[in-house]
């Protein structure tokens, strides 16, 4: 008797879970996990990220976003997860990479979802937008950008006695002037990265561009760009004992810097008591910038592809983006987001700003080629000439 | 004390018995290792050579058939050729040094000197430091108006500076890794009994001559296991050279190492196919290296 | 002649030699001292600079202008460090046991032990060091996340059970010990594996000591294999060396933090080779041979 009220006993409780799971089941399918990947440039972004999501999980009941962090080799871990078919559903995707990502095959082309969910593409800069398109196909929506601006250290420029420069030929000789009234002792005038990334910009305010690097153009801007250096009017950060230009800049051993968005913050905490004035990038022929930018993209082997999109889509549109231009990270890449106040030197280099990197497959490769020529072209080991064959043949992969 | 050898010999089948019964625990001692690489090791090491015969992306096979056109571009590359007189250069420099300074500092804390485990870890302290934290703190020390500098009247960039790196890096490993190379050394004394130095000093022998005709060959154990391990590291050096180029390699190539040519092939141009061309090319001449070392160095006391 | 003391140094006193026996000690202090210096700077700039404010932080002076202790706090309350250094240290108890037991049994039969093919499995060991991370590394991971060991500790577990060089070092020390004390224990009718652990184990103590230490340091400094494996997700199961990379930012660095977590890094591997490394003191060797 007892036997049998045992086991009567078991199959009610075992009903009574299984019942208790279904429920569970269901009411957890009713919530789709989708997750979103990322770097983070500085604690403000983490927190800012995080006010972010919260506001999406906030709003759409039945998906839940997570957002982790990767503190490491961005390119590296995703790759790994790429291969594995394991990757994140939502992620970064810099503009210098895109190309190289979507020919592997890891992107999701978005053009379906934005047919059926009516998304307002025409909100975005084209030139940003386009930075994430192969032909007519979508493959990431820019969530903001940075070009490069002129940084000019107040009190030294006072001394020269100068205006801050706007052309090619007035860097030179206010750095000239500077030079001459050693206004800057231990340092020089201009700090110059060995770096692509900040020449190319001069590249094209002489008129120049990536696709024809062999051109005339091309040479005389990069023989200006070294020239300065060769003058003694300008030298690379890691001879003034920085790690990077706005360090050097910080440190006072550098009065005329081009760097982005990223310096204020850096200065604001690291540098606080360092004067300083952000002015427009420069012009040579013409008005020259890059515009460094990173999407949200959505990977080929996501989960929930649709859930995915809803978060992607919101993370971009005007609602997600005017809370990530809150603290002014970065500018807008939608035209109806203002930036926050005060940026106005960088929003000035929009109709100038040529994409890092867009588009080409090769770059990532390319690049490191760029520059290690770069640094041989500064210490004179290697001609201008050369290099830009060199770059021109690595771009072509 | 009657000895094995005083006893007389069994009879042969037993004989066998025994051997057999020896070889049976020997592999079951070292099954799981053997295991552990084989999966984690050998296994990923032959799909390197299998798919160094395609071209092959993140996602898998690309298009392009089969053929030894990733050895080619490999063996052709000047990068490559860059990248193995770079390492060659590093390794040349690390290794001696170190094995050097830390056998050295083995003996100094052998010695019967007051505050010796102080000693002892003051100089296995840098060694204790995570390689990212380390090469950090180096980059501040050796930058140009650093603490190095100011202390030698110099201005040069250290680790920017092509010419210099190189052996900027040597000297910041060598002074990271000697305080690890001296705790081999010091287990590796340890072994050695003191009947040894007993009889030395009974025949009146100096100091120096104690070392270099009794301790150091004594060491030769340690020596191999030093020489293979930490020359094996030196020619696989990745991380200083990564940090301190921002993995560019540069400046003008002069931080390229081997690993840092496969990692870029594989994580920078997603050809997987090239990486591992490099990677087998690299582990070949790795291998013949370390067979020369164990030739030579390695062979079994008699 | 017995010696039934258990030596402490490995020179023996030597009567007569005693001029030179001073001046080769005051060189040997001089130069240790000096040496002992040069090693401890590091320590010192970090303890200095944790202390410091960020601002100030960038100065080579070695006083802190103003003293602050907001650093250490941060790292405390605002990121999770206690829970890091637990992760850590479970990754280490773990993969140090592992490693000793696999290890020692392992380097004593490539040393000992006669079965065919040894040689060429150790040349297959051996050849496993020369594989870079690297090169590797996909294989390895899409491996683990088919198998679902990744996103927590086993896949990392797994990977590390044990080591060529741990191996290799076994075996090394081991070919050092006489064969006397096999004999005796074989004498004694002592199997293989009792001898292994009985006998050839404990005479291995300082070529253990140093496995202890060094893998230990090694699981804790270890960056890449945890950032790939588990290092994506919450920061649960971050390690300190993970928690230590959410302080570097591209564009800033926060130092002061760094240096405070930097140091808390630093101390369980500075704890267990401070307790580890007297055992590298002691002719056990020779006590046991005589008599």
């Amino acid at each position: 008797m007892r036997k049998r009220s045992g086991v009567l006993l078991g199959l009610l409780v075992a009903l009574v879970l299984l019942a208790a799971t279904a429920q569970a089941a269901t009411h957890r399918a009713a919530v789709t996990n989708v997750t979103l990947a990322g770097w983070s440039s500085g604690p403000d972004e983490d927190a800012l990220l995080n006010q972010v999501i919260a506001k999406f999980n906030a709003t759409h009941k039945t998906i839940h976003a997570e957002f982790s962090v990767i503190n490491g080799d961005y390119g590296t871990a995703m790759t790994a997860r790429f291969a594995a078919h394991n990757p994140p559903d939502v992620f970064y995707v810099d503009s210098s990479v895109v190309g190289a990502w979507e020919r592997q095959g890891v992107l999701q082309p978005l053009n379906s979802y934005v047919k059926t969910s009516k998304y307002d593409t025409s909100a975005f800069f084209p030139s940003l937008l386009g930075a994430f398109m192969s032909g007519k196909t979508i493959y990431g929506f820019p969530k903001d950008w940075s070009p490069l601006a002129m940084e000019v250290n107040k009190g030294m420029l006072g001394q020269a006695g100068g205006k801050a420069p706007t052309t090619w030929a007035q860097l030179q000789s206010v750095a000239q002037q500077m030079a001459n009234k050693n206004v800057v002792p231990g340092g020089k005038p201009i700090c110059l990265a060995a770096d692509w990334a900040r020449m190319l910009a001069f590249i094209y305010q002489g008129g120049g561009s990536l696709t024809n690097l062999t051109s005339p153009a091309v040479a005389n801007a990069v023989s200006f760009y070294v020239g300065l250096i060769s003058k003694g009017l300008a030298v690379t950060p890691d001879k003034l004992g920085a790690g990077w230009c706005g360090e050097a800049l910080g440190k006072q051993k550098a009065a005329i810097i081009f760097e982005g968005n990223w310096l204020l913050p850096y200065m604001k905490s690291t540098y606080p008591n360092v004067q300083y004035g952000v002015f427009p990038m420069i012009k040579g022929k013409t008005g020259g910038n890059l515009a460094f930018t990173v999407s949200y993209s959505m990977a080929k082997d996501a989960q929930n592809k649709q859930a995915a999109w809803t978060l992607l889509s919101w993370l971009t549109s005007k609602q997600g983006q005017t809370i990530w231009m809150s603290k002014g990270l970065a500018l807008p890449s939608r035209k109806d987001v203002k930036a926050i106040g005060g940026r106005q030197a960088f929003l000035s280099a929009a109709p100038f700003a040529h994409g890092w990197g867009f588009g080409n497959p090769n770059f990532a490769t390319a690049y490191t080629v760029m520059n290690n020529d770069l640094a041989a072209v500064i210490s004179g080991s290697k001609s201008v000439q050369s290099m830009l064959s060199d770059a021109a043949a690595a771009l072509k992969g | 004390m009657a000895t094995v050898s005083d006893a007389a010999p069994p009879p042969r089948s037993s004989m066998l018995g025994v051997r057999l019964r020896e070889a049976g625990w020997g592999y079951a001692f070292v099954a799981v290792p053997i295991a552990v690489f084989g999966l984690f090791f050998i296994y990923p090491f032959g799909y390197a050579v299998y798919i160094s015969f395609f071209h092959w992306g993140i996602l898998g096979k690309q298009a392009g058939g089969s053929g030894t056109f990733n050895y080619s571009k490999v063996l052709h590359d000047p990068i490559f050729h860059t990248a193995l007189k770079n390492v060659a250069e590093y390794t040349l420099g690390v290794v001696p040094l170190t094995m050097a300074l830390g056998l050295s500092l083995a003996l100094v804390i052998n010695q019967k000197i007051r505050g010796r485990n102080f000693f002892r870890s003051a100089f296995y302290f840098p060694s204790i430091a995570s390689s990212v934290a380390i090469t950090t703190i180096a980059l501040y020390i050796f930058n140009s108006d650093g603490l190095f500098n100011r202390i030698i009247g110099s201005q040069t960039p250290w680790f920017t500076t092509a010419s210099k790196v190189t052996w900027a890096i040597v000297g910041l490993n060598t002074w990271t890794t000697s305080g690890t190379v001296m705790l081999y050394y010091l287990a590796g004394l340890q072994a050695i009994s003191n009947d040894v130095y007993e009889a030395a000093a009974l025949d009146n022998t100096s100091a120096w001559r104690t070392f270099w005709k009794i301790t150091f060959p004594l060491l030769r154990p340690v020596h191999f296991f030093v020489l293979v391990v930490f020359g094996v590291g030196a020619l696989k050096v990745f991380d200083q050279q990564f940090i301190v180029s921002g993995g560019a390699g540069g400046p003008n190539y002069s931080t390229y190492t081997p690993v840092l040519y496969i990692y870029r092939a594989a994580f920078s141009s997603f050809d997987f196919g090239l990486a591992a061309a490099a990677g087998v090319v690299y582990f070949v001449i790795i291998f013949a290296v370390t067979l020369v070392q164990n030739l030579t160095v390695g062979r079994r006391e008699a | 002649m017995l010696q039934t003391s258990v030596a402490t140094s490995a020179e023996p006193y030597i009567p007569g030699r005693a001029r030179s026996e001073v001046i080769r000690k005051a060189l040997a202090y001089a130069v240790v001292i000096l040496v002992a210096l040069i090693f401890f700077v590091p320590f010192v700039w970090t303890l200095i600079t944790s202390f410091k404010t960020i601002p100030d932080s960038v100065n080579v002076s070695l006083i802190p202008h103003p003293w602050t202790t907001s650093a250490w706090r941060t790292i405390w309350t605002d990121y999770d460090f206690k829970r890091y250094i637990e992760n850590s240290l479970f990754l280490a108890v773990v993969i140090v046991g592992c490693n000793l037991v696999l290890a020692g049994l392992g380097g004593y039969a490539f040393a000992r032990l006669k079965f065919p093919g040894r040689e060429l499995l150790f040349l297959l060991v051996l050849g496993t060091l020369m594989v870079p991370d690297q090169l590797r590394l996909i294989p390895v991971f899409v491996m683990l996340t088919n198998w679902h060991l990744i996103g927590n500790f086993s896949g990392y577990i797994f990977i590390n059970l044990v080591t060529a060089t741990n191996l290799f070092l076994m075996r090394q020390y081991f070919l050092t010990i006489p064969k006397d004390f096999e004999e005796a224990a074989k004498l004694d009718g002592a199997g293989y594996f009792k001898t292994f652990w009985r006998i050839m184990l404990p005479l291995a103590l300082p070529a253990i000591s140093t496995l202890v230490i060094l893998q230990f340091q090694g699981t804790w400094n270890d960056f890449f294999w945890p950032l790939i494996l588990f290092g994506q997700g919450s920061p649960s199961h971050y390690t300190v060396q993970l928690g230590l990379a959410e302080l570097r930012f591209t564009y800033s660095t926060l130092w002061p933090q760094i240096c405070a977590g930097s140091l808390i890094a630093i101390l369980p591997v500075l704890a267990i080779f401070l307790a580890f490394q007297r055992y590298f003191v002691g002719g056990v060797v020779s006590a046991g041979v005589k008599g």
